[in-house]
């Protein structure tokens, strides 16, 4: 009797704690719909936002940036990160914990130290030699920077999951070493590669502050657009571009449960 | 003899910058204030340049100037500050010289601005705008608002009903300044001591929503977050032609006490991309007809003379252009530099962190 | 002969490793030594430069930038920094804690759901944290602000001024950052829920008569190590914040942060705000230090993983 009285409470709790969780989302996707220029009442439905969204340079060149800054930078990060993750592996036995403290150095610093030492670093860089110029090519230089460890942290511990005997094995079978890589570590370590990549993908796009502080006038992303426009003043069409990201971020949850389901754990 | 040869060898170095860059790309970086360009003037200088204008935007002085020095004086061609922060930009060679010669129109410029005090001879700006801080309230709220600064200031005039001050340090302070009869133009430590208690204990009082910046500000007046709160003339008719049912009950005031009049100039920063279009965009600007079309979308006060006869009617009267009264009350913010400036930031400091 | 051959083999052999080591690491390491390393220690030196006229580092070295930081200046002693590092500390701590006490109990049910729902309610608590903060805390603006529903409730239970909002305040401030790093501490407590060992719960349960005294001598030791690191994952970004303060504080709910930021950004003193972040930096160490003392003392053991 107790015990029931004690689920059905938790139940509850649980029930409240996702209302809690998405309502200022979804309120932002309710707004989006609204006809009236207001966040503080609703009038009616009307998709005027989104059209005017459509229209945005700014915004639609924000989006491209945004996208372009996490593919090209989940990349990057994924080559590099392969390789310490590997690399930690094989020399596991030696003493790396100095390479470990380098590597949760970018997980654990603030990201405003984080961004502000770039963003410092950087400008003295382009004073001296014209290089650097904040932009695009900064802002990938810093997400890859804290994308490095989630990836090597994900390769690496794939490889410990693994039978040690299955590398004699390969040893054995592919002559050469790239062969080996080929056929052997890239279709083993493929999972980790993948969920590795999307972490970064994630990391990326979530991220605000390192992007704010690194960024040029002509590589704003949609949360920099998205920030600068709070800053000046509540616009619905902020309303309208957010809504499109829950969305996206949506889609992303149920593909991650579709693929999830696919494959036994 | 040697101060005069420093700006022709900067402007030297300007030019053989720009003969490099220019080669590479035709766009122009305008790094402007939010809310402060007409979309049409913008297309038509692109179709006469066949030039990609690029507008990046800033909220405050602050802001600006902070980009400039991490590194956005190569991203720039033209900016847009204020007077107060017009000789710090120049003192820290964050600017170069303008040529003259590429202006024809510099002639449009009113006589008060020829030759202005935050920069003597306009050797490195040209002017684009002015306008005035003062308070913009609510009618509704507040009916019989005295004309002065007691209602942001003065815990008995407004007790119940939200309001906001400026972001910008300077005007802030400079207000306080001018609610405690030392003049907005206030530049004494003394006066400023008085003026940051003053603010500390308006940041105490419960009803004080916040620092905002000037157009923000205007929303959050429209959205019922504040009921009172410092922004400009010119943003203030913007907003109120654009969303005339909420801001009909908004009235703008200029304090009896005094308050800040503001011009904005364009500017060159020092390493700028393109400084030959943004010569071409600075004359582009003064030309007669275009001045007259910038204020008529922005409803600021135009300093082009020459644009007078393309005004629209608004323009010459209250709240754009104030009432011979209220312009004898109106003080452009001082420039700050060295230790004063060091003391002035600590102060504002302790006033925001407290 | 053999023995020499042997011996050069085994030479060769490290060799081989290490190159093999040097081309694996080599890369990553030299990244992250150019783009992090070198910066932050570019920006550690900026603390001890003295402040230009317009708030670029300058020569000569000096401690200025930190007795400033103390609260030191030419106005004699004043304590708004100390205000502001005790907002974020108290902010922390109180954020934290929230989180640990929303955090419990979810990660608990979810751990007593069926199986197969599991990983979809884990997904449903994670979710939210995908969209960008600055949307999140958009969000919190639009629901918050005054004469919305939320904000006029609390108006009449008397709780604010009439006419204010929920926003800007302190309170939003909290209210953002449980917000934002809710699934960072249900993730780990979750994890450590599911390794619980439910026999020695139910002993525990038959010993003590209470639940509270199962919790404390059974249940929580041995979701310790989760909670440490949720704390970790909530406590150091939470005390670093930057955009929450900025958009749902408005100018009163100033942390350490903002801070630092607003002097890069307009406040203009370089060498001010490089030792602000040291400061953060040494508050951020001495956090994960103690953490990992803790963790060790109470038997957390290896598994604390930061």
């Amino acid at each position: 009797m107790n015990k029931r009285l004690w689920r059905r409470g938790l139940s509850a709790f649980w029930w409240l704690t996702l209302f809690f969780l998405y309502l200022p989302l979804a309120v932002v996707v309710l707004f989006s719909f609204n006809s009236a220029n207001s966040s503080a009442s609703l009038a009616g439905f009307s998709l005027r936002w989104y059209q005017r969204l459509l229209g945005n340079e700014q915004i639609l060149s924000a989006f491209a940036n945004s996208m372009v800054l996490a593919v090209v930078s989940s990349l990057v990060a994924l080559g590099i990160g392969c390789l310490i993750g590997y690399g930690m592996y094989r020399h596991r036995h030696r003493k790396l914990g100095w390479l470990i403290v380098l590597i949760y150095l970018p997980i654990v610093l603030p990201d405003i130290v984080f961004g502000i030492s770039e963003m410092a670093f950087f400008v003295q860089i382009h004073e001296a030699t014209g290089w650097l110029r904040p932009g695009l090519g900064t802002m990938i230089i810093a997400h890859v920077t804290f994308q490095i460890p989630f990836v090597a942290l994900i390769v690496y511990s794939r490889f410990v999951g693994l039978d040690p005997t299955l590398f004699e094995a390969a040893k054995d079978l592919y002559a050469t070493p790239f062969k080996r890589v080929q056929h052997f570590m890239l279709p083993t370590i493929k999972p980790a590669l993948i969920s590795a990549f999307f972490l970064s993908f994630t990391l990326s796009i979530d991220d605000f502050v390192i992007s704010f502080f690194t960024a040029g006038p002509e590589s704003a992303t949609l949360p920099i657009y998205i920030w600068g426009a709070i800053k000046k003043g509540v616009s619905p069409e902020i309303n309208a571009i957010a809504s499109l990201m829950i969305g996206a971020v949506a889609l992303a949850a149920l593909l991650s449960l579709i693929f999830n389901r696919r494959r036994p754990a | 003899m040697q101060i005069n040869k420093t700006p022709l060898v900067l402007s030297l170095a300007g030019l053989m910058l720009a003969g490099q860059v220019q080669a590479q790309d035709n766009k122009l970086y305008l790094f402007n204030w939010t809310e402060y360009m007409d979309p049409a003037i913008i297309e038509a200088f692109e179709e006469q340049h066949d030039v990609d204008v690029v507008e990046s935007y800033f909220n405050s002085n602050p802001e600006m100037f902070a980009k400039l020095q991490a590194g956005g004086t190569s991203q720039y061609d033209i900016i847009v500050p204020s007077n107060y922060y017009i000789p710090r930009l120049i003192e820290t060679g964050l600017v170069q010289e303008l040529d003259k010669s590429k202006l024809d129109n510099l002639d449009n410029v009113m006589e008060q601005f020829v030759d202005p005090s935050y920069d003597p001879g306009s050797r490195y700006s040209a002017p684009y705008q002015w306008g005035v801080t003062g308070v913009i309230y609510n009618t509704e709220t507040f009916p019989d608002a005295p004309k002065s600064w007691s209602l942001l200031f003065d815990s008995e005039t407004n007790s119940e009903y939200p309001f906001g001050l400026i972001g910008d340090g300077q005007v802030t302070v400079g207000s306080a300044c001018a609610y405690l009869g030392h003049g907005y133009d206030c530049a004494s430590t003394d006066a400023w001591r008085e003026a940051a208690q003053l603010l500390l204990d308006t940041k105490g009082r419960e009803t004080f929503s916040g620092f905002t910046n000037g157009t923000p500000a205007l929303q959050q007046l429209a959205r019922g977050v504040t009921h009172a709160s410092m922004s400009y003339n010119g943003d203030f008719l913007f907003y109120k032609e654009e969303n005339p049912e909420t801001f009909s009950e908004m009235a703008f005031m200029i304090p009896d006490e005094g308050a800040e009049m503001w011009i904005d100039a364009m500017m060159i920063p020092r390493d700028a991309p393109n400084p030959e279009m943004a010569h071409k965009f600075i004359d582009f600007i003064l030309d007669a007809e275009v001045g007259a079309q910038l204020s008529n979308y922005n409803y600021y006060a135009s300093p082009n003379k020459a644009a007078r006869p393309h005004l629209d009617e608004v323009l010459a009267k209250p709240p754009v252009l104030p009432s011979e009264a209220d312009l004898e009350r109106l003080q452009f913010t001082p420039t700050l530099k060295g230790e004063q400036l060091q003391v002035f930031q600590q102060l504002w400091s302790e006033v925001k962190s407290r | 002969m053999p023995r020499i051959s042997q011996h050069v083999m085994r030479r060769r052999a490290v060799v081989a490793e290490t190159r093999h080591l040097l081309f694996s690491v080599g890369p990553g390491v030299i990244w992250i030594i150019l783009f992090l390393v070198l910066p932050s220690a570019y920006l550690m030196g900026v603390a001890f430069m003295t402040n230009g006229p317009y708030g670029l580092p300058q020569m000569p070295l000096t401690l200025e930038a930190f007795e400033r930081l103390a609260g030191f200046g030419f106005l004699g002693w004043s304590p708004g920094n100390i205000y502001t590092l005790l907002r974020s500390l108290w902010q922390t701590l109180l954020s934290t804690t929230l989180v640990v006490m929303v955090a419990y109990p979810i990660a608990y049910y979810i751990t007593t759901c069926r199986e197969r729902w599991r990983p979809i309610m884990l997904l449903a608590v994670v979710v939210p944290s995908w969209t960008n903060q600055v949307i999140r805390t958009f969000g919190w603006m639009n629901l918050l602000a005054p004469g919305t529903p939320l904000s006029e409730l609390a108006e009449g239970l008397g709780l604010i001024a009439p006419n204010m909002g929920l926003y800007p305040s302190n309170f939003a401030v909290t209210l953002g950052l449980v917000y934002n790093f809710l699934p960072f501490m249900v993730l780990p407590l979750y994890a450590a829920f599911e390794k619980l060992d439910h026999a020695q719960v139910e002993a525990a349960q038959d010993l003590y008569a209470s639940p509270l005294g199962a919790f404390r001598h059974a249940v929580f030791p041995q979701t310790l190590p989760g909670l440490l690191a949720g704390i970790v994952l909530v406590a150091i970004p939470a005390f670093g914040m930057y955009v929450i303060p900025e958009l749902l504080g408005g100018g009163k709910g100033m942390m350490l942060g903002n801070l630092v930021a607003t002097q890069f950004s307009g406040g203009s003193n370089w060498p001010l705000g490089a030792a602000g972040a040291i400061l953060m930096l040494i508050a951020t160490f001495f956090g994960l230090f103690a953490m990992r003392r803790i963790g060790k003392r109470l038997g957390g053991g290896e598994e604390v993983v930061i």
